[in-house]
Protein backbone atom coordinates (compact mmCIF):
# COMPACT_ATOMS: atom_id res chain seq x y z
CA UNK A 1 0.00 0.00 0.00
CA UNK A 2 2.70 2.39 1.04
CA UNK A 3 4.64 1.67 -2.12
CA UNK A 4 1.73 2.77 -4.30
CA UNK A 5 0.73 5.67 -2.06
CA UNK A 6 4.23 7.09 -1.91
CA UNK A 7 4.30 7.28 -5.71
CA UNK A 8 1.09 9.30 -5.86
CA UNK A 9 0.85 13.03 -5.37
CA UNK A 10 -1.69 14.24 -2.86
CA UNK A 11 -4.23 16.48 -4.66
CA UNK A 12 -4.71 18.58 -1.54
CA UNK A 13 -1.20 19.42 -0.43
CA UNK A 14 0.44 19.11 -3.87
CA UNK A 15 3.97 18.56 -2.65
CA UNK A 16 3.45 15.53 -0.46
CA UNK A 17 2.79 11.98 -1.48
CA UNK A 18 -0.48 10.31 -0.62
CA UNK A 19 1.49 8.18 1.84
CA UNK A 20 2.91 11.18 3.72
CA UNK A 21 -0.06 13.52 3.67
CA UNK A 22 -2.34 13.74 6.69
CA UNK A 23 -5.21 15.26 4.70
CA UNK A 24 -8.59 13.59 4.70
CA UNK A 25 -8.44 13.01 0.95
CA UNK A 26 -5.08 11.26 1.18
CA UNK A 27 -6.40 9.09 3.98
CA UNK A 28 -9.33 8.06 1.85
CA UNK A 29 -7.06 7.39 -1.09
CA UNK A 30 -4.97 5.12 1.10
CA UNK A 31 -8.11 3.31 2.21
CA UNK A 32 -9.11 2.96 -1.44
CA UNK A 33 -5.72 1.50 -2.31
CA UNK A 34 -6.00 -1.01 0.53
CA UNK A 35 -9.49 -2.03 -0.61
CA UNK A 36 -8.38 -2.45 -4.21
CA UNK A 37 -5.34 -4.48 -3.19
CA UNK A 38 -7.56 -6.68 -1.09
CA UNK A 39 -9.87 -7.08 -4.07
CA UNK A 40 -6.88 -8.54 -5.91
CA UNK A 41 -5.92 -5.57 -8.08
CA UNK A 42 -2.29 -5.26 -9.13
CA UNK A 43 -0.32 -2.13 -8.16
CA UNK A 44 0.00 -1.04 -11.80
CA UNK A 45 -3.76 -1.28 -12.22
CA UNK A 46 -4.36 0.89 -9.16
CA UNK A 47 -1.82 3.43 -10.37
CA UNK A 48 -3.48 3.45 -13.80
CA UNK A 49 -6.83 4.03 -12.11
CA UNK A 50 -5.56 7.16 -10.40
CA UNK A 51 -3.95 8.39 -13.62
CA UNK A 52 -7.26 7.92 -15.43
CA UNK A 53 -8.93 10.17 -12.85
CA UNK A 54 -6.33 12.84 -12.18
CA UNK A 55 -4.07 12.51 -15.22
CA UNK A 56 -0.30 12.17 -15.17
CA UNK A 57 -0.33 14.94 -12.59
CA UNK A 58 -0.98 12.43 -9.83
CA UNK A 59 2.29 10.56 -10.40
CA UNK A 60 5.17 11.93 -8.36
CA UNK A 61 7.64 10.61 -10.92
CA UNK A 62 6.17 11.17 -14.37
CA UNK A 63 6.44 8.45 -16.98
CA UNK A 64 9.50 8.99 -19.19
CA UNK A 65 7.48 9.91 -22.31
CA UNK A 66 6.89 13.20 -24.12
CA UNK A 67 7.23 16.22 -21.85
CA UNK A 68 7.80 13.90 -18.88
CA UNK A 69 11.03 12.79 -20.51
CA UNK A 70 12.50 16.25 -19.93
CA UNK A 71 12.29 15.77 -16.18
CA UNK A 72 14.30 12.59 -16.45
CA UNK A 73 16.95 13.93 -18.82
CA UNK A 74 17.47 17.43 -17.43
CA UNK A 75 19.17 16.41 -14.15
CA UNK A 76 21.65 14.24 -16.05
CA UNK A 77 22.30 17.05 -18.53
CA UNK A 78 22.68 19.53 -15.69
CA UNK A 79 25.15 17.30 -13.89
CA UNK A 80 27.17 16.85 -17.04
CA UNK A 81 27.15 20.58 -17.76
CA UNK A 82 28.14 21.33 -14.18
CA UNK A 83 30.98 18.84 -14.18
CA UNK A 84 32.17 20.05 -17.57
CA UNK A 85 31.99 23.67 -16.47
CA UNK A 86 33.89 22.93 -13.27
CA UNK A 87 36.59 21.05 -15.12
CA UNK A 88 36.94 23.89 -17.62
CA UNK A 89 37.13 26.52 -14.88
CA UNK A 90 39.64 24.54 -12.82
CA UNK A 91 41.76 24.13 -15.89
CA UNK A 92 41.61 27.84 -16.61
CA UNK A 93 42.49 28.75 -13.04
CA UNK A 94 45.40 26.36 -12.82
CA UNK A 95 46.71 27.77 -16.11
CA UNK A 96 46.37 31.32 -14.83
CA UNK A 97 48.62 30.63 -11.82
CA UNK A 98 52.04 30.28 -13.47
CA UNK A 99 50.96 32.25 -16.54
CA UNK A 100 51.60 35.83 -15.35
CA UNK A 101 54.40 36.78 -17.57
CA UNK A 102 58.04 37.22 -16.65
CA UNK A 103 58.40 38.40 -13.08
CA UNK A 104 60.05 41.75 -12.82
CA UNK A 105 63.66 42.48 -12.24
CA UNK A 106 64.86 42.88 -8.65
CA UNK A 107 66.18 46.35 -9.37
CA UNK A 108 62.81 47.45 -10.72
CA UNK A 109 60.99 45.85 -7.79
CA UNK A 110 63.19 47.56 -5.25
CA UNK A 111 62.60 50.83 -7.03
CA UNK A 112 58.85 50.32 -6.89
CA UNK A 113 59.02 49.33 -3.23
CA UNK A 114 60.96 52.44 -2.49
CA UNK A 115 58.20 54.44 -4.15
CA UNK A 116 55.54 52.60 -2.16
CA UNK A 117 57.46 53.29 1.05
CA UNK A 118 57.19 56.95 0.26
CA UNK A 119 60.80 57.66 -0.67
CA UNK A 120 61.16 60.39 -3.22
CA UNK A 121 61.40 58.76 -6.59
CA UNK A 122 60.32 60.58 -9.72
CA UNK A 123 57.27 58.92 -11.24
CA UNK A 124 55.09 59.41 -14.27
CA UNK A 125 51.29 59.55 -13.83
CA UNK A 126 50.87 55.88 -14.84
CA UNK A 127 53.54 54.77 -12.43
CA UNK A 128 52.09 56.86 -9.63
CA UNK A 129 48.74 55.08 -10.10
CA UNK A 130 50.39 51.67 -9.81
CA UNK A 131 52.26 52.76 -6.72
CA UNK A 132 49.06 54.06 -5.19
CA UNK A 133 47.38 50.73 -5.80
CA UNK A 134 50.24 49.00 -4.04
CA UNK A 135 50.02 51.39 -1.14
CA UNK A 136 46.32 50.72 -0.81
CA UNK A 137 46.96 47.02 -0.92
CA UNK A 138 49.47 47.29 1.89
CA UNK A 139 47.08 49.44 3.85
CA UNK A 140 44.39 46.77 3.53
CA UNK A 141 46.85 44.12 4.57
CA UNK A 142 47.92 46.06 7.61
CA UNK A 143 44.30 46.71 8.49
CA UNK A 144 43.88 42.95 8.59
CA UNK A 145 41.58 42.70 5.55
CA UNK A 146 43.91 40.37 3.66
CA UNK A 147 45.71 37.19 4.59
CA UNK A 148 49.47 37.11 4.20
CA UNK A 149 49.15 34.61 1.37
CA UNK A 150 46.68 36.77 -0.55
CA UNK A 151 48.71 39.86 0.12
CA UNK A 152 51.91 38.37 -1.22
CA UNK A 153 50.08 37.02 -4.20
CA UNK A 154 48.42 40.31 -5.04
CA UNK A 155 51.55 42.28 -4.34
CA UNK A 156 53.47 40.16 -6.82
CA UNK A 157 50.75 40.81 -9.39
CA UNK A 158 50.65 44.56 -8.78
CA UNK A 159 54.43 44.82 -8.79
CA UNK A 160 54.56 43.00 -12.09
CA UNK A 161 52.06 45.50 -13.47
CA UNK A 162 53.97 48.41 -12.09
CA UNK A 163 57.18 47.02 -13.56
CA UNK A 164 55.50 46.72 -16.96
CA UNK A 165 54.38 50.34 -16.79
CA UNK A 166 57.89 51.34 -15.72
CA UNK A 167 59.45 49.36 -18.54
CA UNK A 168 57.10 50.90 -21.07
CA UNK A 169 57.91 54.39 -19.92
CA UNK A 170 61.67 53.90 -19.68
CA UNK A 171 62.17 52.62 -23.16
CA UNK A 172 63.10 49.31 -24.68
CA UNK A 173 66.52 48.84 -23.09
CA UNK A 174 65.45 48.41 -19.52
CA UNK A 175 62.23 46.70 -20.66
CA UNK A 176 64.21 43.85 -22.21
CA UNK A 177 66.21 43.57 -19.06
CA UNK A 178 63.10 43.42 -16.99
CA UNK A 179 61.76 40.60 -19.13
CA UNK A 180 64.72 38.37 -18.18
CA UNK A 181 63.62 35.80 -15.61
CA UNK A 182 64.57 36.82 -12.10
CA UNK A 183 65.85 34.01 -9.92
CA UNK A 184 63.67 34.73 -6.91
CA UNK A 185 60.37 35.16 -8.78
CA UNK A 186 59.06 31.81 -9.96
CA UNK A 187 59.73 29.71 -6.84
CA UNK A 188 57.66 32.13 -4.81
CA UNK A 189 54.78 32.52 -7.25
CA UNK A 190 54.25 28.85 -7.97
CA UNK A 191 53.61 27.57 -4.46
CA UNK A 192 51.12 30.36 -3.94
CA UNK A 193 49.23 29.38 -7.09
CA UNK A 194 49.27 25.72 -6.12
CA UNK A 195 47.95 26.49 -2.65
CA UNK A 196 45.19 28.55 -4.26
CA UNK A 197 44.18 25.75 -6.56
CA UNK A 198 44.08 23.35 -3.64
CA UNK A 199 41.99 25.77 -1.69
CA UNK A 200 39.48 25.99 -4.51
CA UNK A 201 39.37 22.24 -4.84
CA UNK A 202 38.88 21.81 -1.09
CA UNK A 203 36.11 24.40 -1.10
CA UNK A 204 34.41 22.68 -4.01
CA UNK A 205 34.72 19.30 -2.31
CA UNK A 206 33.32 20.73 0.90
CA UNK A 207 30.37 22.28 -0.93
CA UNK A 208 29.56 19.05 -2.73
CA UNK A 209 29.81 17.11 0.52
CA UNK A 210 27.70 19.63 2.34
CA UNK A 211 25.02 19.52 -0.34
CA UNK A 212 24.96 15.75 -0.31
CA UNK A 213 24.74 15.66 3.48
CA UNK A 214 21.85 18.14 3.48
CA UNK A 215 20.10 16.22 0.75
CA UNK A 216 20.43 13.03 2.71
CA UNK A 217 19.74 14.13 6.26
CA UNK A 218 17.19 16.89 5.84
CA UNK A 219 14.39 14.77 4.36
CA UNK A 220 15.04 12.19 7.04
CA UNK A 221 14.89 14.61 9.91
CA UNK A 222 11.77 16.46 8.78
CA UNK A 223 9.64 13.52 7.70
CA UNK A 224 6.15 13.65 9.19
CA UNK A 225 6.15 11.74 12.44
CA UNK A 226 3.19 10.37 14.36
CA UNK A 227 0.42 12.89 14.37
CA UNK A 228 1.74 14.60 11.26
CA UNK A 229 4.16 16.95 12.97
CA UNK A 230 7.47 17.27 11.12
CA UNK A 231 9.49 17.57 14.30
CA UNK A 232 7.50 15.16 16.46
CA UNK A 233 7.97 16.05 20.10
CA UNK A 234 11.49 17.31 19.58
CA UNK A 235 10.71 21.03 19.70
CA UNK A 236 7.61 21.11 21.83
CA UNK A 237 8.72 18.59 24.43
CA UNK A 238 5.24 17.13 24.47
CA UNK A 239 6.44 13.62 24.57
CA UNK A 240 3.63 11.17 25.15
CA UNK A 241 4.15 7.64 26.20
CA UNK A 242 2.44 6.55 22.99
CA UNK A 243 5.41 7.63 20.94
CA UNK A 244 7.44 4.91 22.57
CA UNK A 245 5.16 2.21 21.23
CA UNK A 246 6.93 0.26 18.55
CA UNK A 247 5.24 1.12 15.28
CA UNK A 248 5.06 -2.53 14.22
CA UNK A 249 3.97 -4.10 17.48
CA UNK A 250 0.23 -4.61 16.90
CA UNK A 251 -0.81 -5.77 20.40
CA UNK A 252 1.05 -2.83 21.96
CA UNK A 253 -0.59 -0.42 19.50
CA UNK A 254 -4.01 -1.84 20.30
CA UNK A 255 -3.38 -1.54 24.03
CA UNK A 256 -2.19 2.05 23.63
CA UNK A 257 -5.22 2.80 21.47
CA UNK A 258 -7.60 1.33 24.03
CA UNK A 259 -5.95 3.34 26.76
CA UNK A 260 -6.25 6.54 24.74
CA UNK A 261 -9.88 5.74 24.06
CA UNK A 262 -10.58 5.29 27.76
CA UNK A 263 -8.88 8.63 28.39
CA UNK A 264 -11.21 10.24 25.80
CA UNK A 265 -8.21 11.09 23.60
CA UNK A 266 -9.85 9.96 20.42
CA UNK A 267 -7.39 11.59 18.05
CA UNK A 268 -4.53 9.65 19.55
CA UNK A 269 -6.57 6.48 19.71
CA UNK A 270 -7.35 6.82 15.99
CA UNK A 271 -3.64 7.24 15.32
CA UNK A 272 -2.75 4.03 17.15
CA UNK A 273 -5.47 2.01 15.50
CA UNK A 274 -4.56 3.30 12.07
CA UNK A 275 -0.94 2.34 12.63
CA UNK A 276 -2.03 -1.10 13.72
CA UNK A 277 -4.06 -1.34 10.52
CA UNK A 278 -1.08 -0.28 8.45
CA UNK A 279 0.87 -3.21 9.85
CA UNK A 280 -2.04 -5.64 9.71
CA UNK A 281 -4.78 -4.30 7.42
CA UNK A 282 -7.29 -6.93 8.50
CA UNK A 283 -6.86 -6.46 12.27
CA UNK A 284 -10.50 -6.71 13.53
CA UNK A 285 -10.03 -5.08 16.94
CA UNK A 286 -8.49 -1.96 15.44
CA UNK A 287 -11.24 -1.74 12.80
CA UNK A 288 -13.98 -2.24 15.37
CA UNK A 289 -12.46 0.35 17.72
CA UNK A 290 -12.20 2.85 14.87
CA UNK A 291 -15.82 2.08 14.16
CA UNK A 292 -16.81 2.88 17.73
CA UNK A 293 -14.93 6.18 17.58
CA UNK A 294 -16.53 7.04 14.23
CA UNK A 295 -19.93 6.18 15.64
CA UNK A 296 -19.33 8.46 18.59
CA UNK A 297 -18.28 11.22 16.19
CA UNK A 298 -21.55 10.81 14.32
CA UNK A 299 -20.20 9.17 11.14
CA UNK A 300 -22.68 6.32 11.15
CA UNK A 301 -21.97 5.21 7.59
CA UNK A 302 -18.24 5.02 8.00
CA UNK A 303 -18.62 3.35 11.37
CA UNK A 304 -20.78 0.70 9.75
CA UNK A 305 -18.14 0.21 7.04
CA UNK A 306 -15.47 -0.22 9.71
CA UNK A 307 -17.53 -2.78 11.61
CA UNK A 308 -18.26 -4.69 8.42
CA UNK A 309 -14.56 -4.73 7.58
CA UNK A 310 -13.78 -6.01 11.08
CA UNK A 311 -16.44 -8.70 10.77
CA UNK A 312 -15.21 -9.75 7.35
CA UNK A 313 -11.86 -10.68 8.85
CA UNK A 314 -13.28 -11.97 12.13
CA UNK A 315 -17.03 -12.72 12.10
CA UNK A 316 -16.98 -13.30 15.87
CA UNK A 317 -15.42 -9.97 16.89
CA UNK A 318 -17.49 -8.98 19.92
CA UNK A 319 -16.65 -5.31 19.68
CA UNK A 320 -17.63 -5.18 16.03
CA UNK A 321 -20.90 -7.06 16.56
CA UNK A 322 -21.83 -4.78 19.44
CA UNK A 323 -20.91 -1.66 17.49
CA UNK A 324 -22.66 -2.75 14.31
CA UNK A 325 -25.84 -3.38 16.30
CA UNK A 326 -25.53 0.08 17.82
CA UNK A 327 -25.13 1.81 14.45
CA UNK A 328 -28.02 -0.08 12.91
CA UNK A 329 -30.28 0.51 15.86
CA UNK A 330 -29.48 4.02 16.93
CA UNK A 331 -28.28 5.85 13.85
CA UNK A 332 -29.81 4.09 10.89
CA UNK A 333 -33.06 2.90 12.47
CA UNK A 334 -32.60 -0.64 11.12
CA UNK A 335 -33.57 -2.20 14.43
CA UNK A 336 -34.46 -5.64 13.09
CA UNK A 337 -30.95 -6.05 11.64
CA UNK A 338 -29.49 -4.70 14.86
CA UNK A 339 -31.30 -7.36 16.89
CA UNK A 340 -30.01 -10.07 14.54
CA UNK A 341 -26.47 -8.75 14.96
CA UNK A 342 -26.74 -8.70 18.73
CA UNK A 343 -28.13 -12.23 18.73
CA UNK A 344 -24.95 -13.28 16.95
CA UNK A 345 -23.05 -11.48 19.69
CA UNK A 346 -24.94 -13.39 22.40
CA UNK A 347 -23.71 -16.64 20.88
CA UNK A 348 -20.17 -15.54 21.77
CA UNK A 349 -18.43 -16.10 25.06
CA UNK A 350 -19.37 -12.92 26.96
CA UNK A 351 -18.73 -11.88 30.52
CA UNK A 352 -21.89 -12.09 32.72
CA UNK A 353 -22.24 -8.29 33.00
CA UNK A 354 -21.81 -7.78 29.28
CA UNK A 355 -24.31 -10.54 28.52
CA UNK A 356 -26.84 -8.98 30.85
CA UNK A 357 -26.35 -5.57 29.29
CA UNK A 358 -26.71 -6.88 25.76
CA UNK A 359 -29.80 -8.87 26.74
CA UNK A 360 -31.44 -5.80 28.22
CA UNK A 361 -30.64 -3.72 25.15
CA UNK A 362 -31.97 -6.45 22.85
CA UNK A 363 -35.12 -6.73 24.92
CA UNK A 364 -35.65 -3.00 24.66
CA UNK A 365 -35.06 -3.04 20.92
CA UNK A 366 -37.48 -5.94 20.45
CA UNK A 367 -40.05 -4.05 22.40
CA UNK A 368 -39.65 -1.07 20.19
CA UNK A 369 -39.79 -3.29 17.11
CA UNK A 370 -42.94 -5.07 18.25
CA UNK A 371 -44.74 -1.99 19.49
CA UNK A 372 -43.67 0.54 16.91
CA UNK A 373 -47.07 2.26 17.04
CA UNK A 374 -46.84 2.26 20.84
CA UNK A 375 -44.98 5.56 21.15
CA UNK A 376 -47.60 7.16 18.92
CA UNK A 377 -50.34 5.77 21.12
CA UNK A 378 -48.42 7.01 24.10
CA UNK A 379 -48.25 10.51 22.70
CA UNK A 380 -52.01 10.70 22.26
CA UNK A 381 -52.50 9.82 25.87
CA UNK B 1 34.18 38.00 -25.59
CA UNK B 2 31.24 40.37 -25.81
CA UNK B 3 29.37 38.19 -28.29
CA UNK B 4 29.99 35.15 -26.11
CA UNK B 5 28.44 36.85 -23.16
CA UNK B 6 25.49 37.98 -25.26
CA UNK B 7 25.03 34.47 -26.58
CA UNK B 8 25.04 33.15 -23.02
CA UNK B 9 22.41 35.66 -21.95
CA UNK B 10 20.14 35.10 -24.92
CA UNK B 11 20.76 31.38 -25.25
CA UNK B 12 20.39 30.35 -21.64
CA UNK B 13 19.17 33.22 -19.51
CA UNK B 14 16.21 34.34 -21.58
CA UNK B 15 14.69 30.89 -22.15
CA UNK B 16 15.10 30.18 -18.44
CA UNK B 17 13.44 33.45 -17.56
CA UNK B 18 10.66 32.78 -20.05
CA UNK B 19 10.05 29.32 -18.56
CA UNK B 20 9.87 30.80 -15.06
CA UNK B 21 7.58 33.60 -16.20
CA UNK B 22 5.29 31.05 -17.85
CA UNK B 23 5.28 29.08 -14.61
CA UNK B 24 4.08 32.11 -12.70
CA UNK B 25 1.06 32.48 -14.96
CA UNK B 26 -0.12 29.00 -14.03
CA UNK B 27 -2.18 27.97 -11.02
CA UNK B 28 -0.04 25.30 -9.36
CA UNK B 29 -3.10 23.77 -7.73
CA UNK B 30 -4.84 23.16 -11.01
CA UNK B 31 -5.13 19.55 -12.06
CA UNK B 32 -6.48 19.32 -15.62
CA UNK B 33 -9.09 16.61 -15.75
CA UNK B 34 -8.59 13.76 -18.21
CA UNK B 35 -12.29 12.90 -17.89
CA UNK B 36 -13.80 15.49 -20.23
CA UNK B 37 -15.21 13.80 -23.32
CA UNK B 38 -15.03 10.43 -21.62
CA UNK B 39 -17.90 8.37 -20.20
CA UNK B 40 -18.79 9.55 -16.70
CA UNK B 41 -17.67 7.06 -14.03
CA UNK B 42 -20.72 5.14 -12.84
CA UNK B 43 -21.75 5.45 -9.20
CA UNK B 44 -24.51 4.76 -6.76
CA UNK B 45 -25.20 7.23 -3.99
CA UNK B 46 -27.49 7.38 -0.98
CA UNK B 47 -29.64 10.50 -1.04
CA UNK B 48 -30.50 12.61 1.96
CA UNK B 49 -34.05 11.26 1.86
CA UNK B 50 -32.70 7.73 2.31
CA UNK B 51 -33.30 6.53 -1.24
CA UNK B 52 -30.51 5.54 -3.59
CA UNK B 53 -29.76 6.80 -7.07
CA UNK B 54 -27.56 5.27 -9.74
CA UNK B 55 -26.00 7.35 -12.48
CA UNK B 56 -27.01 4.65 -14.98
CA UNK B 57 -30.67 5.31 -14.09
CA UNK B 58 -30.27 8.87 -15.35
CA UNK B 59 -29.18 7.84 -18.84
CA UNK B 60 -31.15 9.79 -21.45
CA UNK B 61 -31.12 12.92 -19.35
CA UNK B 62 -28.58 15.70 -19.02
CA UNK B 63 -27.02 15.46 -15.57
CA UNK B 64 -25.66 18.43 -13.64
CA UNK B 65 -23.41 16.78 -11.05
CA UNK B 66 -22.20 19.16 -8.33
CA UNK B 67 -19.71 18.21 -5.61
CA UNK B 68 -20.03 20.42 -2.53
CA UNK B 69 -19.46 20.70 1.20
CA UNK B 70 -21.14 22.84 3.81
CA UNK B 71 -17.81 24.28 5.03
CA UNK B 72 -16.83 25.70 1.64
CA UNK B 73 -17.65 29.40 1.14
CA UNK B 74 -17.84 29.30 -2.69
CA UNK B 75 -20.36 26.45 -2.34
CA UNK B 76 -22.49 28.70 -0.18
CA UNK B 77 -22.03 31.50 -2.68
CA UNK B 78 -23.37 29.48 -5.59
CA UNK B 79 -26.08 27.55 -3.69
CA UNK B 80 -28.95 29.95 -4.43
CA UNK B 81 -27.92 30.23 -8.05
CA UNK B 82 -27.92 26.45 -8.43
CA UNK B 83 -31.37 26.17 -6.88
CA UNK B 84 -32.66 28.94 -9.16
CA UNK B 85 -31.17 27.21 -12.22
CA UNK B 86 -32.76 23.95 -11.14
CA UNK B 87 -36.15 25.67 -10.88
CA UNK B 88 -35.63 27.05 -14.35
CA UNK B 89 -34.57 23.78 -15.97
CA UNK B 90 -36.42 21.15 -13.97
CA UNK B 91 -39.21 20.73 -16.50
CA UNK B 92 -36.74 19.89 -19.22
CA UNK B 93 -34.86 16.60 -19.40
CA UNK B 94 -32.25 17.85 -16.97
CA UNK B 95 -31.36 16.38 -13.59
CA UNK B 96 -29.47 18.28 -10.92
CA UNK B 97 -27.65 16.04 -8.49
CA UNK B 98 -25.56 17.32 -5.60
CA UNK B 99 -22.92 15.15 -3.99
CA UNK B 100 -21.86 16.16 -0.51
CA UNK B 101 -18.28 15.25 0.33
CA UNK B 102 -15.87 15.60 3.23
CA UNK B 103 -18.63 16.77 5.47
CA UNK B 104 -20.74 15.85 8.46
CA UNK B 105 -24.18 14.63 7.58
CA UNK B 106 -25.82 17.01 10.05
CA UNK B 107 -23.97 20.03 8.63
CA UNK B 108 -24.91 18.97 5.10
CA UNK B 109 -28.59 18.72 5.97
CA UNK B 110 -28.45 22.10 7.66
CA UNK B 111 -26.91 23.57 4.49
CA UNK B 112 -29.68 22.10 2.33
CA UNK B 113 -32.29 23.50 4.70
CA UNK B 114 -30.66 26.92 4.84
CA UNK B 115 -30.64 27.36 1.07
CA UNK B 116 -33.92 25.45 0.53
CA UNK B 117 -32.28 23.15 -1.99
CA UNK B 118 -34.95 21.08 -3.68
CA UNK B 119 -32.91 18.97 -6.10
CA UNK B 120 -31.66 15.58 -4.91
CA UNK B 121 -28.42 15.45 -2.94
CA UNK B 122 -26.32 12.41 -2.14
CA UNK B 123 -23.88 11.76 0.65
CA UNK B 124 -20.51 10.48 -0.49
CA UNK B 125 -19.17 8.73 2.60
CA UNK B 126 -15.55 7.83 2.08
CA UNK B 127 -15.39 10.20 -0.92
CA UNK B 128 -15.13 7.32 -3.34
CA UNK B 129 -17.27 9.12 -5.90
CA UNK B 130 -15.15 12.25 -5.55
CA UNK B 131 -11.95 10.28 -6.13
CA UNK B 132 -13.62 8.55 -9.05
CA UNK B 133 -14.25 11.96 -10.61
CA UNK B 134 -10.77 13.24 -9.79
CA UNK B 135 -12.10 16.01 -7.57
CA UNK B 136 -9.39 18.27 -6.14
CA UNK B 137 -11.19 21.53 -5.42
CA UNK B 138 -14.62 22.38 -4.22
CA UNK B 139 -17.18 23.06 -5.55
CA UNK B 140 -16.66 21.05 -8.68
CA UNK B 141 -19.35 20.45 -11.28
CA UNK B 142 -19.59 17.96 -14.13
CA UNK B 143 -22.05 18.19 -17.00
CA UNK B 144 -23.02 14.78 -18.36
CA UNK B 145 -24.89 14.44 -21.63
CA UNK B 146 -27.70 12.03 -22.51
CA UNK B 147 -25.23 9.33 -23.49
CA UNK B 148 -23.40 9.50 -20.19
CA UNK B 149 -20.40 11.45 -21.48
CA UNK B 150 -18.83 14.29 -19.51
CA UNK B 151 -19.11 17.39 -21.69
CA UNK B 152 -17.85 20.08 -19.35
CA UNK B 153 -16.25 20.54 -15.99
CA UNK B 154 -16.32 23.63 -13.84
CA UNK B 155 -13.99 24.09 -10.91
CA UNK B 156 -15.29 26.66 -8.45
CA UNK B 157 -18.47 28.66 -8.18
CA UNK B 158 -20.61 29.51 -11.21
CA UNK B 159 -21.79 32.77 -12.60
CA UNK B 160 -25.35 32.93 -13.87
CA UNK B 161 -24.86 32.53 -17.62
CA UNK B 162 -22.51 29.58 -17.66
CA UNK B 163 -24.91 27.03 -16.23
CA UNK B 164 -27.58 27.73 -18.82
CA UNK B 165 -25.12 27.80 -21.72
CA UNK B 166 -23.31 24.64 -20.70
CA UNK B 167 -26.55 22.76 -20.05
CA UNK B 168 -27.60 23.71 -23.55
CA UNK B 169 -24.30 22.40 -24.92
CA UNK B 170 -24.62 19.19 -22.93
CA UNK B 171 -28.12 18.73 -24.32
CA UNK B 172 -26.64 18.89 -27.81
CA UNK B 173 -23.70 16.70 -26.83
CA UNK B 174 -21.14 19.44 -27.46
CA UNK B 175 -17.93 18.79 -25.59
CA UNK B 176 -16.07 21.82 -24.25
CA UNK B 177 -12.38 21.94 -24.86
CA UNK B 178 -11.61 23.92 -21.72
CA UNK B 179 -12.60 23.64 -18.12
CA UNK B 180 -14.40 26.51 -16.45
CA UNK B 181 -13.02 28.18 -13.40
CA UNK B 182 -14.52 30.21 -10.60
CA UNK B 183 -13.62 30.82 -7.02
CA UNK B 184 -12.87 27.53 -5.30
CA UNK B 185 -11.44 26.02 -2.15
CA UNK B 186 -9.01 23.19 -1.98
CA UNK B 187 -10.51 20.03 -0.59
CA UNK B 188 -9.24 18.80 2.75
Amino acid sequence: MLEIASGLRCPVCQNLSVADSTSEMAREMRALIVDELRAGKRPEEIRAYFVSKYGEWILLSPTPRGVGLVVWILPALGTLAGLGGTAWLLKRWSRRGPAPAPPPDDAVVSRIRAAVDGLSVTLSAGEARQVEALQELRFDYEAGKLSTLDYEDLRALYEARAAAVLAASEGSGEGAEARAPAPSGPPRARPAAAVRAWRWAAAALFLVGFGAAIGYFLPQSVRARDGGSPTGDFLTGTRDQGASVDARDVPALLAAGRQAMEGQQFDRAIGFFRRALEVDPGEPTAQASLGLILLRAGHADRALQAFDRALSSDPTSQQALWGKGLVLHESLGRTAEAVRTWEALLLQDLSPQDREHVLSVVAEARQRLAGRPAPAAGSTR
Amino acid sequence: MAWKRLALIFGVGLPLLAALAYGFTRDPREIPSPLIGRPAPPFKVRLTDGSEVKLADLRGKVVFLNFWASWCPPCRAEARLLEASWQRHRDQDVVFLGVNMQDREEAAREFLREFAISYPNGLDGGNRIAIDYGVWGIPETFFIDRNGRITYKQIGAFDGKTIHAKLEEARQGVISREEGKGEYRSIR
